[in-house]
């Protein structure tokens, strides 16, 4: 069965640690900007978790599409980059819809760390879950960001 | 390498010069840097609204990193409540910001002729027209800022701030620098915001072991009885019990200290009602605040991050207010002026006892002015927002308030060193009584924390009994040590009964290689304790000036299990003298020479 993370801005209470846990577990060093899932604020009602899981849900990953070096691949659940083959060019990172592949040298994203998400470890507020994937929830994160623009 | 940045507003020049390593090993970050740098370069005698105070901004020592609760950022200034050292530690999320911008401290200086904000963006650094945002609440210029300048972290103060109310507030993401006037400080120097945009990586020694340290203080925090109250309730989780249990409360301005209609303000009334989700300060998942909503009838709309147990008093039970949205309301309001919710409950009660009392009529303040009347409590928040009618005054804090209407009003003053006093009646609280005393910023229960120790009579490595003055002294002044310590690291200071002193010492090696012990913590925090006096000594502080408000030393609690409870002079003498003997202090409170000596601060 595909398991992803599913966002639930609802619960979100924008501490921003999932964004903190992620760049240590990954980068291993700090820097929010960093991490592979982020956290859109809006005045104090607005918390939302975005990362990606939306594309592999649906299954037009438009960053797999683009890649000209053929560097994404789908692998198992999570849409992954290899390293070694990516340039950096950002084609990527133009064409995510919700900004959660970013070029940092070379792209980065969400590889749910092959299967143990640590920033889903790190919620207790089910803000983020690995389950399932649910369609509303994205359609819901997506909606929310477009009111934001 | 990591610095600290200069910026003269008169000048329009900006230094940065990197970090000597050694305020890092002797001060940490934080509020023990901030009051480190606040000495060196502000002079005593100036008064808090000349152009040449100084106000410190420093993140806390963890701040950017991921370690359990540690997002809280120091601001520091000289206060214009107090005329003290002025400290506010806030968990919005500039701290972590500036931590990734590659700055310890940000020290300003200075007045901008025109209203004028500050960007940091990076090692850029620009001093930017600020007249659009001038007048706008603290949430709209944040957004207005971020609209014009992109992602960043915005710290702004409201209208409260920029009419100099002597208690305005510095606001980031709804969490507020909020006591002593940080914001009148701002606003005098025609300093709207600071914004600020980090993206440097922040090395850290021992990656691994960080992460599965946070995992494991993650576990254990999700896995207490503390974390359900946090996040079901909030930090007002035991008003009910304070008043049933131990009758501190204070209430109508402190003449009752049980509140009898707080069945609205209770947590466990509202919590269910119109909390819609938890809200955490920057790398916290034990999340004390609350997006509280009211969705119909007159305060429709209201959105604040709340209600926090001290303004459940200072706007509700202090002002005699059972109605739990008219406090909600008057909460977002003192958020959107920028003011301290605290000061401002205190004043408004103190001017609903002048009115109680035929001191004051309700003509001359402008506005309904009644205990227990919350459309009161809400309109009279705008008044002092607006220094319109009495706000004008009320603005100026109780102390001056008083000594202007005169009166005998001073009787119903409730102030320490001009600053109104938090939650807790100390009448049945000797260890915060003490703490009053001894705060270095005037009435507060943060410097020592103690009301975790006479409330449960158990507290860290100390026990006492809340109605005694035994062993005070050493108690409060350990305490305020011990406080600093996480001031200083950027721990949230809720955190302590979980990391005590024992988790630093791994936290801070996985992170950065630091080797120390808890006593070289402690020795931080007394150190900087030291300071703060020195500071305070120079800018005319007396030991005289922070004695307890008259009524707290002469009427008795009335009801309650804390009836006939007082503090007589005779009891603060004794505390005081026992913490100044604690403290190696002469009397008067003068640190003696070979206490600086082993500090290491006797060129200061």
């Amino acid at each position: 069965m595909t398991k992803c993370i599913v966002p639930y801005p609802e619960n979100c209470t924008g501490c921003r640690s999932c964004e903190l846990i992620c760049t240590l577990h990954h980068e291993k060093l700090s820097n929010r900007r960093k991490a592979r899932i982020r956290i859109v604020k809006s005045g104090v009602k607005v918390d939302i978790p975005v990362v990606c899981s939306q594309c592999t849900a649906c299954g037009d990953a438009c960053c797999l599409n683009v890649c000209p070096e053929e560097a994404i691949s789908l692998s198992g659940e999570a849409v992954i980059v290899n390293e070694e083959r990516c340039t950096g060019c950002g084609a990527c990172e133009r064409s995510c819809p919700f900004g959660v592949i970013r070029v940092f040298g070379t792209a980065k994203k969400c590889d749910l760390c092959s299967g143990d998400p640590v920033c889903v470890k790190f919620c207790p507020y089910g803000a983020i879950r690995y389950e399932e994937p649910k369609p509303e929830q994205y359609q819901k994160v997506a909606e929310m960001l477009e009111a934001l623009k | 390498m990591s610095s600290l940045l200069h910026v003269d507003l008169s000048k329009g020049r900006v230094r940065k010069a990197p970090t000597p390593p050694c305020l890092i090993s002797n001060y940490l970050g934080g509020n023990g840097l901030a009051v480190r740098l606040f000495l060196e370069s502000m002079g005593p005698s100036l008064d808090a609204f000349h152009p040449e105070n100084i106000l410190v901004i420093s993140p806390g020592l963890f701040n950017g990193i991921l370690v359990n609760t540690a997002g809280k950022v120091a601001f520091l200034s000289k206060s214009p409540l107090s005329g003290t050292i002025a400290e506010s530690i806030m968990g919005g999320c500039i701290g972590s910001e500036l931590k990734q911008a590659g700055l310890d401290a940000v020290v300003i200086k200075g007045k901008c002729s025109n209203p004028s904000i500050v960007s940091i963006d990076n090692d850029e650094v620009t001093i930017l027209d600020g007249r659009s945002y001038w007048g706008e609440f603290s949430r709209e210029t944040t957004e207005a800022v971020q609209r014009d300048l992109g992602d960043c972290i915005v710290a702004s103060i409201g209208p409260a701030g920029e009419n100099l109310v002597r208690f305005a507030s510095i606001d980031c993401e709804d969490r507020q620098a909020g006591r002593g006037g940080l914001g009148a400080v701002m606003g005098s120097k025609n300093l709207k915001a600071i914004a600020v945009r980090g993206d440097k990586d922040i090395q850290i020694s021992q990656p691994e072991r960080l992460e599965a340290l946070d995992l494991h203080w993650q576990k254990i925090m999700v896995n207490s009885a503390a974390f359900v109250e946090d996040v079901k309730y909030g930090t007002g989780e035991f008003l009910d019990w304070l008043n049933k249990e131990r009758g501190v409360f204070p209430t109508k301005n402190w003449q009752e200290s049980v509140f009898d209609d707080r069945r609205q303000i209770d947590p466990y009334y509202w919590a269910p009602k119109y909390v819609s989700k938890c809200k955490g300060c920057v790398a916290c998942t034990k999340t004390c605040g609350k997006l509280f909503l009211i969705q119909c009838g007159p305060y429709a709309g209201t959105a604040v991050d709340g209600v926090e147990y001290e303004t459940l008093y200072s706007l509700g039970g202090e002002c005699g207010n059972p109605d739990i949205e008219a406090v909600a309301r008057a909460n977002e309001l003192c958020d959107q002026y920028g003011m301290d919710t605290i000061s401002a409950g205190v004043v408004i009660g103190f001017a609903m006892e002048l009115v109680q009392r035929g001191i004051l009529k309700e003509q001359e303040i402008g506005a309904d002015c009644r205990f227990g009347d919350g459309a009161s409590v809400v309109k009279m928040v705008e008044l002092i927002g607006r220094r319109k009618g009495m706000g004008r005054l009320l603005g100026e804090g109780v102390q001056r308030a008083s000594e202007a209407i005169g009166k005998g009003s001073d009787h119903y003053a409730m102030h320490v060193r001009g600053m109104e006093p938090p939650a807790y009646d100390v009448r049945g609280m000797r260890s915060m009584a003490l703490s009053l005393m001894t705060s270095p910023r005037g009435a507060d229960h943060l410097r020592s924390g103690a009301y975790a120790l006479d409330l449960t009579g158990k507290m860290w490595k100390f026990s006492t009994d809340r109605l005694t003055n035994d062993d005070k002294g050493r108690m409060v002044k350990e305490l305020e040590d011990f406080m600093i310590v996480y001031d200083s690291l950027g721990v949230c200071k809720f955190s302590r009964k979980f990391f005590w002193l024992e988790a630093f010492p791994d936290l801070l090696d996985a992170c950065f290689g630091m080797k120390v012990t808890e006593a070289n913590l402690l020795l931080v925090g007394e150190r900087v304790s030291n300071l703060k006096q020195l500071f305070n000594l120079r800018s005319g502080w007396t030991k005289e000036a922070g004695y307890l408000p008259k009524r707290v030393r002469k009427d008795p609690i009335k009801e309650g299990v804390s009836e006939g409870a007082v503090v007589s002079d005779e009891d603060m003498h004794i505390m005081l003298d026992d913490y100044m003997r604690s403290r190696d202090w002469d009397e008067g409170g003068v640190p003696k020479k070979s206490k600086l000596r082993e500090l290491g601060i006797e060129d200061l």
